[in-house]
């Protein structure tokens, strides 16, 4: 994969503290990005153990603030979702900036994070111009929806939705759940929740 | 601008990758992945992602204002908070 994003190599403008993540584990550099690591974690997201974790922490989160909105509910929501992420991904790590320093101002510093990281992507230069517009419009719709990834490189924007959606699914798995056995009253325990996997 | 290695960088996609990208996005999508089609052209992939990816995106949404109502009723009744309480374990 590395061969064809040469200008991805850690460059002069690299931190030190980022060389050392990047030795460490996988940390949105290409070069050292392992499928199979990507892979597992999307299975994690499908294990019974981080539904059951993620519906205790939302239940007892929402709990606490008896006022809850829907708003809050679902600010929680993703709050919780990149936090179970354990910030490995960008896209949690956009959503938690983005909560952190409520509006604009930050994203406008995280932008500029993002772009000082990387050489930036030429907006549309002639060199874009011979793929079908179609594709990269969707191509950039895409990294729109997936937090923190608009400008992103192909191999790593693939990265970030896989795991983006695993994630997603897990997350509407878990409040449907936790949603149907409130309204049953507590009748009986959701499915699946003694069971390991 | 002088790039940090080749000239070509990362902003020149090529069709192989694309082609990489959209394979592997079919896998996920479930509408893409019942049919196992491979004639799934680059656009639709990336078209049925993105709307897979706005629809979860409401699901979320629709259960967040979901789950906000049943707790706010929930926390007016003891023995319902005890179930509650219980699911936490």
């Amino acid at each position: 994969m590395a061969s064809f994003l040469p200008d991805l190599e850690p460059g002069p403008e690299m931190s030190p503290e980022f060389e050392r993540k990047k030795r460490r584990k996988t940390e949105g550099n290409p070069s050292s990005f392992h499928p199979t690591q990507g892979n597992r974690r999307i299975k994690q997201w499908r294990t019974q153990r981080e539904q059951r974790i993620y519906s205790s922490n939302l239940i007892e989160s929402l709990r606490r603030s008896p006022t809850a909105t829907g708003n809050y509910a679902r600010d929680m929501a993703y709050r919780l979702l990149a936090v179970s992420a354990k910030g490995r991904t960008r896209w949690s790590r956009a959503i938690l900036l983005g909560r952190l320093a409520a509006g604009a101002k930050m994203r406008k510093h995280k932008r500029a994070k993002v772009g000082a990281n990387r050489k930036l992507r030429k907006p549309v230069s002639n060199r874009q111009k011979r793929k079908m517009p179609a594709v990269e419009r969707k191509l950039m719709a895409l990294g729109r929806l997936v937090p923190g990834c608009r400008k992103l490189p192909l191999a790593n924007l693939l990265e970030e939705t896989s795991d983006y959606i695993a994630a997603l699914e897990m997350q509407v798995r878990a409040m449907t759940a936790i949603s149907e056995f409130l309204a049953s009253g507590g009748a009986q325990p959701p499915a699946g929740r003694l069971v390991n996997s | 601008m002088s790039g940090r290695r080749s000239g070509s960088g990362v902003s020149s996609i090529s069709d192989d990758q694309i082609t990489h990208l959209v394979s592997k996005l079919q896998q996920l999508i479930p509408e893409l992945c019942a049919r196992r089609s491979h004639k799934a052209s680059a656009s639709k992939v990336l078209q049925e992602t993105c709307d897979y990816i706005r629809n979860l995106h409401k699901e979320v949404e629709d259960l967040s204002d979901r789950l906000s109502q049943l707790l706010a009723s929930i926390d007016t009744d003891k023995d319902q908070a005890a179930i509650v309480r219980s699911l936490l374990m």
